[in-house]
């Protein structure tokens, strides 16, 4: 049984999928492994549940995908999980603080880029350009990739020699998303002009791509660990095992994450 | 003897408890699960004020474009018998049925830039998404179905003889439905107007889509909620405990309102 991190659009649709995983029977011969990731991590975790389960055949992935803090919020509440991936390092240490996940390492990294629409209607070939971004959207502040944009924005305008860079393009901003999900699907449907997003969000085919400038961008850690007490700890360790195996870095590297730091087991 | 009455009595009680359950008991936990601190903390968060205003203003006037289209379609729907209403009170149930993400992407597709009147409103210089507008787009869609459905039924249940008399003691059609037939329904249209309220309040999914997240424009207290449960459950649960005791406050009187005019009105039929 699988869900997919578009409908996890809200807590509710999450707790029920929660609900449904607990209680859906499963085949007796296959024991589940839940995995709990962040939303980021949703196409690249869904193509690893698979190659996972060609190799691993005792074990049936159960994928949940929500912002890393519901996860942990649910973690916290004792939701069945067995493996943390989370975007956002805070979440992660802090339950390894509260002694419920143990042996966290960094799953990859993520960057940010700029996304337009095929169409680009203010004629964005360059970060510089958001300026002229007549509907800017980003994330919130409150999620990693919000307060990571502004980390970009300021480091662009105070280091990168652009005075008053930083307010601009704030000041274009019509919308604040609480996922980075919702951040593409404006520009997707067009109504954005240009979103900042991971790369691994920004879907060739559906959407444009412009580069932030290295000195500008900001690196995002991700961290996996085993949750303490998990009724599958020895699939949750083989999960770990795999997402840093070649197999793994190659998934996780086609869904545009950077694996040089993946640290092996 | 005397046990077996007394329980008797409270046998439609116990039976009842179970619904009462468990519609009270989360909302219970959630004021357990924080302390006055942290109420206090989430009343002075910055997303609290713009969002709780934001939520006032956008319902309110949500509220008032409800009744005001929303009431002839309800008093067309009763007036009419046959096959046109029945299919038209199916259309008007579906906003009830469909997700409400999915009526915001409706909504895009519609009045989007590239929607349905898109060209249309852009060559007027309008543009709704990411518009204050555009939340009340949103509630008016999600909501006004519990208004029109509860305003039928209560036109409906006038005796039609009541408005024939009227008829034929002179009064034209829209003094008929002003002085006898609003008047008689008005119990059940206010009952509705406050659970189409309650639903704006509530609009989470189709103003998110449609309308956007921004602070002070667009993010309602859903918004806000859901927005503050990404970093901090704590000030979520805040948000979320000040926000049921506003709609608890604002639904009490709204609730009584109903009562009071059956109350007032039977008085003036008795007379």
């Amino acid at each position: 049984m699988r869900t997919r991190g578009a409908a996890a659009l809200n807590a509710a649709v999450l707790s029920a999928t929660l609900l449904l995983a607990g209680c859906g029977s499963a085949d007796p011969e296959r024991q589940p492994l839940r995995v709990f990731a962040a939303s980021s991590l949703t196409d690249a975790f869904s193509d690893m549940a698979g190659a996972f389960e060609a190799s691993h055949p005792e074990t049936e992935v159960v994928l949940v995908f929500a912002g890393s803090q519901v996860l942990r919020l649910q973690i916290e509440q004792g939701a069945p999980a067995d493996v943390f991936a989370s975007a956002d390092p805070r979440h992660m240490e802090s339950l390894v603080g509260e002694g419920l996940v143990t042996g966290q390492r960094v799953l990859a990294e993520n960057e940010l880029v700029v996304i337009v629409p095929r169409g680009n209607p203010s004629r964005i070939e360059a970060f510089a350009d958001l300026v002229r971004a007549e509907r800017l959207v980003i994330g919130t502040p409150y999620v990693p990739v919000g307060a990571y944009t502004r980390e970009a924005l300021r480091r662009a305008g105070a280091d990168g020699g652009l005075p008053g860079f930083e307010a601009e393009v704030l000041g274009r901003v019509v919308s604040e998303e609480s996922n980075v999900r919702l951040v593409r699907a404006k520009v997707e449907l067009g109504e954005a002009d240009a979103a900042i997003v991971y790369r691994t969000d920004a879907a060739p085919g559906r959407v444009r791509t412009v580069r932030v400038p290295p000195g500008a961008n900001v690196r995002a850690q991700y961290l996996i660990g085993v949750v303490a007490g998990a009724e599958n700890a020895a699939g949750a360790e083989r999960w770990a095992g795999f997402v840093a195996s070649p197999e793994g870095r190659r998934i996780l590297s086609r869904h545009g994450f950077l694996t040089d730091v993946t640290t092996a087991q | 003897m005397k046990h077996r009455r007394s329980l008797a009595e409270r046998a439609p009680f116990l039976a009842a408890l179970p619904m009462l359950a468990i519609l009270a008991i989360p909302l219970v936990a959630l004021a357990g699960a924080s302390s006055p601190g942290d109420i206090a903390a989430g009343a002075r968060h910055p997303l609290f004020a713009p969002a709780f205003w934001l939520s006032t203003r956008t319902t309110l006037f949500s509220l008032v474009v409800i009744v005001l289209a929303g009431t002839p379609l309800a008093w067309w729907m009763a007036a009419r018998p046959g096959r046109a209403p029945r299919l038209v009170e199916t259309l008007v149930d579906l906003p009830i049925v469909v997700p409400p993400a999915v009526m915001g992407i409706a909504l895009l597709e519609t009045l989007g830039r590239n929607g349905l009147f898109g060209p249309a409103l852009s060559s007027l210089g309008l543009r709704l998404p990411f518009t204050t507008t555009a939340v009340v787009v949103a509630q008016v869609v999600v909501s006004a179905p519990f208004y029109v459905q509860a305003s039928a039924a209560a036109f409906r249940r006038i005796d039609d003889d009541l408005l024939t008399v009227a008829r034929t003691l002179g009064h034209s059609p829209a003094s008929a439905f002003f002085r006898v037939a609003a008047p008689l329904a008005l119990p059940g249209m206010v009952a509705g107007a406050a659970l189409a309220w309650a639903r704006a309040l509530g609009e989470f999914g189709a103003t998110l889509l449609f309308a956007g997240n921004l602070t002070g424009t667009t993010q309602t207290m859903p918004l806000a909620i859901y927005t503050a449960l990404e970093s901090d459950a704590r000030v979520a649960v805040a948000l979320a405990l000040v926000l049921v005791a506003a709609s608890a406050l604002l639904l009490i009187p709204l609730r009584a309102v109903p009562a009071l005019l059956v109350r007032r009105l039977g008085v003036e039929h008795g007379a």
